[in-house]
Formats: structure tokens, C-alpha cells, sequence
């Protein structure tokens, strides 16, 4: 039987990072009436990553008979690419329009270069929804199918602790952009999210690699397991967060390397956010 | 009927190798609530190999390997394969990410 320790952690590292993604977006439209609008995207992105979740974790033994090796890895590497590109693109759109009022923002962005927008946060918060809320499913499943079925006390605890972390992740943060300036808000969310944006392009690149449509180049280029093994608990979220492996291939050094340097040439092009709030 | 014989047997070999295909080397692994059996797995280097994953515990698992880059959940009963390309001669190491306190277990391959 898992115990309750067990149990908080994976709830707990399960629903984090949605609710990283979620929270953040939340209070970044919420922050200024032109993002109103993408609110109701961001709600509805949310229902249908539940959805999805739960399909993809009630099939997922179904979904381990029918799709081949290397169809499972694209459908994975998609998922994780499509990610980090949504955060990506959310972050510079933020730095470029956060800052506009409704009226401002209505005049120099047409109503489809808005609605593009909002549909990118529909997408962005379905895909992290989707993502670790099936792995929640898996997990909670078979807690479910203990001695007493949905009665299990276990499954009712890890249901409730999930719940609860995720809504106070979603308060923190919320409570978080009150207590300090939007600009030191708005520049520490922003690189939470490009780190995790990082993280799901490692992620997504070494499930092509896995089944060698990239090469590695260099198998691994140096091992840092003694300073903090990405197996061990701590290590793994680091690694979950930030996209750190112990023992990187070449390719992810590169590909580490590329994208901080593109970032930084994005931001260079872009407006940065003004300080009134 | 002996030519009739040749063609017959001829035939079946051909059909076996078009066929039959690759036989892909298996090796299995079993995990109960975070603990895998064998704890130590030892493939061959330079070979590409099926590894294929059961849960035999009451709760579900899930594969996970850094190293092998590999990441699969099973619920209690369920049965999948990961398939591993060809690895340079070393460990691997691999753990339950739903019991990770449980411990690592290993793959060497020689």
C-alpha cells in the first residue's frame, strides 16, 4: 500500500506544473481588462486537458497495445514541441501587448490576431492539463481499484491532496502578483515559464532521439550525477522544471544552448514591458 | 515427388524469412509496487532489444529511465514493451516514478 508521503509527492509533482502554467496565465490575463476575453479560452482549455486526460489515462493500456514505438514517441515529442512553442510565443506576446489597454489593444491588433492569441492559450493550457492530469489518472486509477474500489480511502485522500495543492499552487501564485510590483511579477513568471518551456523541448527532442530520428552526436558529454542525480527526488524536479539531465547527449547541450540564445535575441527585438502598472 | 518436397520446403524458408522478420532479442521485467525483478538486468551491448514491461504489483507504475530516455505507465496487470536501441557498453539506470523512494534498479549492458 502507498503511504501518504508517496502519495502527496506524486499528486503533488503531478499537478505543479499545470497549475504552474495555468496560474500564471490566469494572472497575467486577469491583470488587464483587454485579457478578459482570454480568460473564457483559458477556462475552456482547462475542461477540455480534463478530457483529454482522462482519455489518455483510462487508455492508456489501449493506447500502449495499438500505437507502434516510434508513433507513440511522435505523438509524445508533438505534444512536449507544440508546449514549449505555445509558451514561448505567450510570454513574447505578453511583453509586447501586457501592458496595452482594451481600447489601445483593440485598435492596433485586429480581432483575428487577438482570437489567434487566445486560442494559443486554450491550446497551451489543454496540452499541460492533458499532459500530467493523465498521468494523475493512471495513478489515481489504480488507487481507485483497491480493496473497496472508489471507496478506497486512498483514492479519496490522493483526490483531496490533489486538490488541494493544485488550488493552493493557483493561490500562491495569484497572491504572489498582489504582494510585489507587476513588473518583478511579470519578469519572474516569465522566466518560470521559459524555463519550463526549456524543459519540455529536452523532454521532446530526447523522444526523438529515442527512436533515432536525432542523433545524439556525443552519447553523453559529462556526468554530474554527484552533484545532483536527475534520479533521485530533488533531481527530478529540477529536471522536470528547468530541463537539467545529469548526464546530457550533445544534442541537448546544443539544443540547451540555442534556445536560451534565441530568447535572448527575442527579447532584444521585442518592447520590453513598462514599468507603470 | 521428391522435386514436389524441395519446392514445398523451398518455399517455406523463403516465406519464413520474408515473414518472420527480425527476431527481436526480449528481455522482461516485472514490477511490484516499485520493486523490479531482476533488480540487475544484463543485455548485450551494441544490440538493439525488446524490454518488456509488467506490472505485477496492486498499484500503478511507471517506467521511467533518464539515461534510456524512456517513460511509460502501466496500471496494476498491465503489460507493455519499451524498445531500446542499440547501447554502448555501461549501466543504465531506471526507477518507478510513482514509488520513487522504493530504489533504482539497473540495466548493464556488456
Amino acid at each position: 500500500m502507498q503511504n501518504f508521503t508517496q502519495i502527496l509527492f506524486v499528486m503533488w509533482r503531478e499537478t505543479v506544473e499545470a497549475m504552474l502554467v495555468v496560474g500564471i496565465l490566469y494572472a497575467w490575463l486577469s491583470h488587464n481588462p483587454a485579457g478578459a476575453r482570454g480568460l473564457k479560452y483559458l477556462w475552456g482549455g482547462v475542461l477540455a486537458g480534463l478530457a483529454g486526460a482522462f482519455l489518455l489515462g483510462l487508455g492508456i493500456d489501449a493506447m500502449n497495445d495499438a500505437l507502434s514505438e516510434e508513433e507513440h514517441a511522435y505523438f509524445m515529442a508533438g505534444m512536449l514541441l507544440a508546449a514549449a512553442i505555445l509558451i514561448v510565443q505567450m510570454v513574447f506576446w505578453m511583453r509586447r501587448n501586457g501592458q496595452r489597454l482594451k481600447r489601445d489593444m483593440e485598435q492596433t491588433l485586429s480581432v483575428n490576431a487577438q482570437t489567434e492569441n487566445w486560442w494559443g492559450v486554450f491550446s497551451l493550457a489543454a496540452i499541460a492539463v492533458a499532459r500530467e492530469g493523465s498521468e494523475t489518472v493512471v495513478f489515481l486509477s489504480s488507487l481507485a481499484m483497491g480493496s473497496n474500489g472508489f471507496a478506497s480511502a486512498q483514492f479519496w485522500l490522493a483526490l483531496g491532496l490533489g486538490a488541494v495543492l493544485a488550488g493552493a499552487t493557483f493561490a500562491l501564485l495569484q497572491l504572489g502578483g498582489k504582494l510585489v510590483s507587476w513588473r518583478a511579477f511579470f519578469r519572474v513568471t516569465e522566466v518560470l515559464l521559459l524555463l519550463l518551456a526549456c524543459s519540455l523541448l529536452m523532454s521532446g527532442i530526447e523522444k526523438l532521439i529515442d527512436v533515432q530520428l536525432l542523433p545524439v552526436i556525443v552519447a553523453q558529454v559529462w556526468d554530474t550525477t554527484g552533484l545532483l542525480d536527475d534520479g533521485s527526488v530533488l533531481g527530478s524536479l529540477v529536471s522536470s522544471f528547468t530541463g537539467y539531465r545529469a548526464r546530457p547527449a550533445l544534442l541537448n547541450l546544443i539544443v540547451f544552448v540555442a534556445y536560451w540564445l534565441a530568447i535572448r535575441w527575442m527579447m532584444r527585438l521585442s518592447r520590453r514591458p513598462t514599468a507603470a502598472a | 515427388m521428391f522435386n514436389k518436397l524441395a519446392v514445398c520446403g523451398a518455399a517455406l524458408l523463403f516465406a519464413g524469412a520474408a515473414f518472420g522478420g527480425e527476431d527481436l532479442l526480449t528481455f522482461s521485467l516485472n514490477c511490484n509496487n516499485g520493486v523490479f525483478a531482476p533488480k540487475v538486468l544484463q543485455v548485450p551491448a551494441g544490440k538493439k532489444f525488446k524490454l518488456e514491461i509488467h506490472n505485477v504489483g496492486t498499484e500503478a507504475i511507471e517506467f521511467e529511465s533518464k539515461q534510456l530516455r524512456k517513460e511509460k505507465a502501466l496500471s496494476p496487470g498491465g503489460k507493455s514493451f519499451v524498445v531500446i536501441y542499440p547501447l554502448e557498453p555501461g549501466e543504465y539506470k531506471y526507477f518507478d516514478d510513482f514509488h520513487v523512494s522504493v530504489g533504482q534498479g539497473s540495466i548493464v549492458a556488456k
